[in-house]
């Protein structure tokens, strides 16, 4: 196919958001879906194309030390469709005064370009740029539900985000330093020679520090629950389903093309368990729904951090699936606790008030602690069988904690669910309460139920491609190869 | 250039990052957190800067007449610093932005209080119980008897 | 007391932590493995004579796009923040316009900063400036009468227009390149000679683009912010 074209990933969105407080206003509401429908069918075409070989474009036309180039492999291309799709499915439909409306829409549309920029993007600095977009645009919409404690917890939020991102700018200036470059690809080249020393895992762990308040990374995500409780559901969903994701995608391909080191896996282990650990204490701890949600994200993170840490490609196929799971899951949990954002107490008789809610509460619930047939078990399962094959005893702890949050997961989950169809504390005072969802959140949420079923029955079919990504994403020598198709030329030209 | 000079430049932009970091881990007032970051980042600019600085070279720009073999610094820092430093510019007013509806609703500036207020305000939209502390115990438990020296205590404590 | 000494310690070990690690090698003699291939190529290649503006506008041009959607959502969210649908002219209108010498003084700086900023813009390809910085001087151009005469404020739905458009126009040209079958951010219509201010094909209209789109997003940002204080 023709490469040019991945170019549009990124820059239709953004064209339509600049443009869309300027469309007529009988068209404007169909500007937004419209770029996001077609920047899922590209992602469509670019997974069939990418899967058997990866794409580059070199933005520009410009060779690709110089010029920054667009790296599309099987996991890149997926993420642009997932990207498309599920800011689609909590695209921002109404519900505010239209001039608001057109600023949500925009802000949702430079974040779905932001991302697709982040699952595309070879260079470190562009890495950085879309980043910070990304940042900029979730602040705005975690803002955008114009409460007080929205506006404070986000301040706390954009303070916390630019202090990584000022680590993470140092990281790069450090890397920049040793190497004079910025392209990915080069730089995994130059790393052995380069990089393997303490300056460049100081780099790498500034980096990962600053790209971890996006991942809700352990020491850094203190944002989450405040942002999560007060921003609107539909938020809440992106950022800890989306972003969250393409910031650990980019951690990921960092450490697979450049710190293919065991001291950086050993900090992302550690940095994931200690994750699991304080996200799903807290999160049994927690009294209202919100906040659970946000703090058993932060937890499935951990085990995402945990399950990239393991060397090969049998690490970065559990870490897919269970990045690719949690981003089915949550999002429609967090839709579904829209309107039961009370402590748990007010859920009392829940099912008996909106039956459908409470079902398909149950059903994301089951596949996130892993019961058998359903999406979250083979994901659990990837990640375990992944870290018993080690021979660290590192791995083997974290499997263990694996196990006892996993315990941790489904106490205060059923606690959920035994409330919800539980008949006593349903109190007269609760059956007034109006907590069934909208029509839109059940829309929402089912379609991810519908994705979520899908998979499970396809579970069989989806193992092959998901271990032909991993197998693409962990082979840093083709990535090099297939960018730099001349090396020597490369460093004859410095100097 | 001399080295010292070099050296003392390293050391300002270190030292900007330094303070940023320092005064945004200590200040309470948001205007101050704002004002810390944008030193920090203004050292992380420096930083940028120096790391592409050349000795004895000149501006990357070509002038009429001039060879184009001339020693140059590197330019792609200076590209990037441009980027890093409108990047700065929005966050700092969306910061600020922030800032100024924080402060008409819940008229402080003080980080530690806005976010007690914060709290409270997610409980209470929540419908859950309030934090509980050793001040406000959990559930509807009934109360130990606290006597008065105690009681004093405590509200020294939270004056 | 005790967290705030550990602060400081902190913030100290980590300066003397990057310390260490950026004397590891000397400054001053930076490896530029991609600067100097950009150096030796530039002048040909793109036919800018500021070399920074090649970089800018042609080699990571994507960058910049990144950079001014940032404007653009900075812009956007504190919109989001600060904006009222109604009452702003009312409360704008109720305050007092500034004395003689602040108002004589807009009035003469205005074209003059005009003048000032788009030689900025139009020159950045040759000299130090561009569109940042050009465009930084408009939207001062464009505050300063509003603070001298706050009852006169600019009308919002202009700017969105120029905001738009200007964005519009930098994605398209870029997208241009795609028709002629070249990459993304490809600038077309050939080199030019060098160091003249029709040079370096379409780079001089990206920066115009850039110039009035920073121009108009912080103009905005500041307009809002000064609503809101008069609004207060």
């Amino acid at each position: 196919m023709n490469t040019s074209l991945i170019a549009l990933v990124v820059a239709l969105p953004l064209l339509a958001a600049f443009l869309l407080p300027l469309v007529p206003s009988v068209l404007r509401r169909l500007v937004g879906p419209l770029a996001l429908l077609a920047v899922a069918a590209l992602g469509m075409v670019l997974w069939q194309a990418s899967l058997s070989e990866p794409l580059v474009l070199t933005l520009g036309g410009f060779r690709p030390p110089l010029g920054i180039v667009f790296y599309v492999d099987g996991v890149a291309a997926l993420f642009v469709l997932t990207v498309a799709l599920v800011t689609l499915l909590l695209w921002p439909w109404g519900g505010d005064a239209s001039e608001n409306l057109d600023r949500k829409q925009s802000l949702t549309l430079v974040l779905a370009a932001a991302c697709t920029g982040l699952a595309v993007s070879g260079d470190l600095f562009n890495v950085y740029v879309f980043y910070e977009l990304a940042a900029v645009a979730s602040y705005g919409l975690a803002a955008g539900s114009r409460t007080a404690a929205a506006q404070v917890a986000t301040f706390r939020y954009v303070i916390l985000g630019s202090l990584g991102s000022l680590l993470a700018l140092i990281g790069i200036t450090l890397i920049y330093f040793r190497t004079g470059t910025l392209n990915l690809a080069h730089l995994a080249d130059l790393a052995p020679q380069t990089l393997h020393d303490p300056l460049g895992l100081a780099a790498f762990f500034l980096i990962l520090l600053g790209l971890g308040v996006k991942a809700e990374l352990f020491l850094v995500n203190t944002w989450a629950p405040e942002v999560y409780a007060t921003a609107e559901a539909r938020v809440s969903a992106l950022l800890a389903g989306l972003v969250s994701k393409l910031a650990l995608l980019v951690v990921v391909r960092l450490l697979v093309l450049v710190f293919p080191l065991p001291e950086a896996r050993e900090a992302l282990l550690l940095l994931g368990m200690l994750g699991m650990i304080s996200g799903e204490f807290a999160a049994y701890r927690a009294r209202d729904i919100k906040r659970m949600l946000a703090w058993s994200s932060i937890g499935q993170l951990g085990a995402a951090f945990i399950a990239f840490s393991i060397p090969g490609p049998l690490g970065l196929a559990a870490g897919l699936a269970i990045a690719l799971h949690h981003l089915l899951v949550k999002p429609a949990l967090f839709l579904l606790a829209e309107r039961w954002g009370g402590g748990l107490a007010r859920l009392a008789g829940a099912a008996r008030r909106s039956p459908l809610g409470a079902a398909l509460f149950v059903l994301f619930a089951l596949s996130l602690i892993g019961v058998p047939p359903l999406p979250g078990f083979w994901a659990k399962y990837l990640l375990l069988s992944g870290l018993a094959a080690q021979p660290d005893n590192l791995y083997l702890l974290a499997g263990l904690v694996v196990l006892v949050t996993t315990v941790v997961e489904a106490v205060y989950l059923f606690r959920v669910i035994g409330v919800m169809y539980g008949r006593e504390g349903a109190t007269p005072a609760n059956e007034q309460l109006d907590n069934t969802q909208p029509a839109s959140a059940l829309a929402g949420s089912g379609v991810f139920a519908a994705l979520l079923l899908a998979a499970a029955l396809a579970a069989p079919l989806l193992a092959a491609p998901l271990g032909r990504m991993a197998t693409q994403m962990s082979d840093g020598a083709a990535y090099v190869a297939r960018v730099l198709p001349s090396t020597a030329t490369l460093s004859g030209a410095a100097q | 250039m001399s080295e010292f000079a070099l050296l003392t430049l390293l050391i300002g932009a270190l030292g900007l990052i330094a303070l940023g970091i320092g005064g945004l881990v200590l200040s309470r007032n948001l205007f101050r957190i704002v004002l810390a970051l944008s030193l920090a980042e203004a050292g992380a600019n420096l930083l940028l800067v120096l790391v592409g600085f050349r000795r004895d070279a000149v501006a990357p720009i070509i002038e009429s007449g001039q060879a184009l073999t001339a020693i140059m610094v590197d330019p792609i820092p200076q590209a990037m610093v441009l980027t890093a430093i409108v990047i700065g510019v929005g966050v700092q007013a969306l910061a600020l932005s922030l800032a100024i509806r924080a402060y008409a609703a819940y008229g402080t500036l003080d980080m530690s209080v806005m976010r007690r207020r914060m709290e409270a305000d997610i409980d209470a939209a929540a419908g859950a119980q309030p934090a509980t502390s050793l001040h406000a115990p959990a559930g509807g438990r009934p109360l130990p008897p606290i006597s008065a020296p105690r009681l004093a205590h405590d509200k020294g404590a939270q004056a | 007391m005790l967290t705030r000494y550990g602060a400081l310690l902190f913030a100290a070990g980590f300066a003397f932590l990057l310390f260490v690690l950026f004397t590891s090698q000397p400054l001053g003699a930076p490896t530029m493995l991609a600067g100097q291939a950009v150096l030796n190529e530039a002048a040909g290649t793109v036919g800018a004579a500021n070399i920074v503006t090649a970089v800018v506008l042609a080699y990571r041009g994507i960058d910049t796009l990144g950079e001014l959607s940032i404007l653009f959502a900075a812009a956007t969210a504190v919109g989001l923040v600060l904006g009222r649908s109604h009452g702003t002219d009312a409360a704008a209108t109720a305050r007092e316009p500034g004395g003689f010498i602040l108002r004589a003084g807009a009035d003469l700086l205005f074209p003059l900063l005009l003048v000032v900023g788009f030689y900025i813009i139009v020159h950045g390809h040759l000299t130090p400036g561009g569109g940042f910085q050009g465009g930084v001087v408009l939207a001062a151009a464009f505050v300063l009468p509003v603070l001298a005469r706050p009852s006169e404020t600019i009308s919002h739905s202009a700017m969105a227009w120029v905001e738009g458009l200007a964005g519009g126009v930098f994605i398209v040209t870029g997208l241009l390149a795609l028709a002629v079958d070249r990459a993304f951010l490809t600038p077309l219509l050939g080199t030019g000679q060098l160091g003249t201010l029709l040079s370096a094909g379409t780079l001089p209209l990206l920066y115009l683009a850039v110039g009035l789109k920073v121009g108009a997003e912080l103009a905005n940002l500041l307009l809002r912010m000064t609503e809101e204080e008069s609004g207060t």
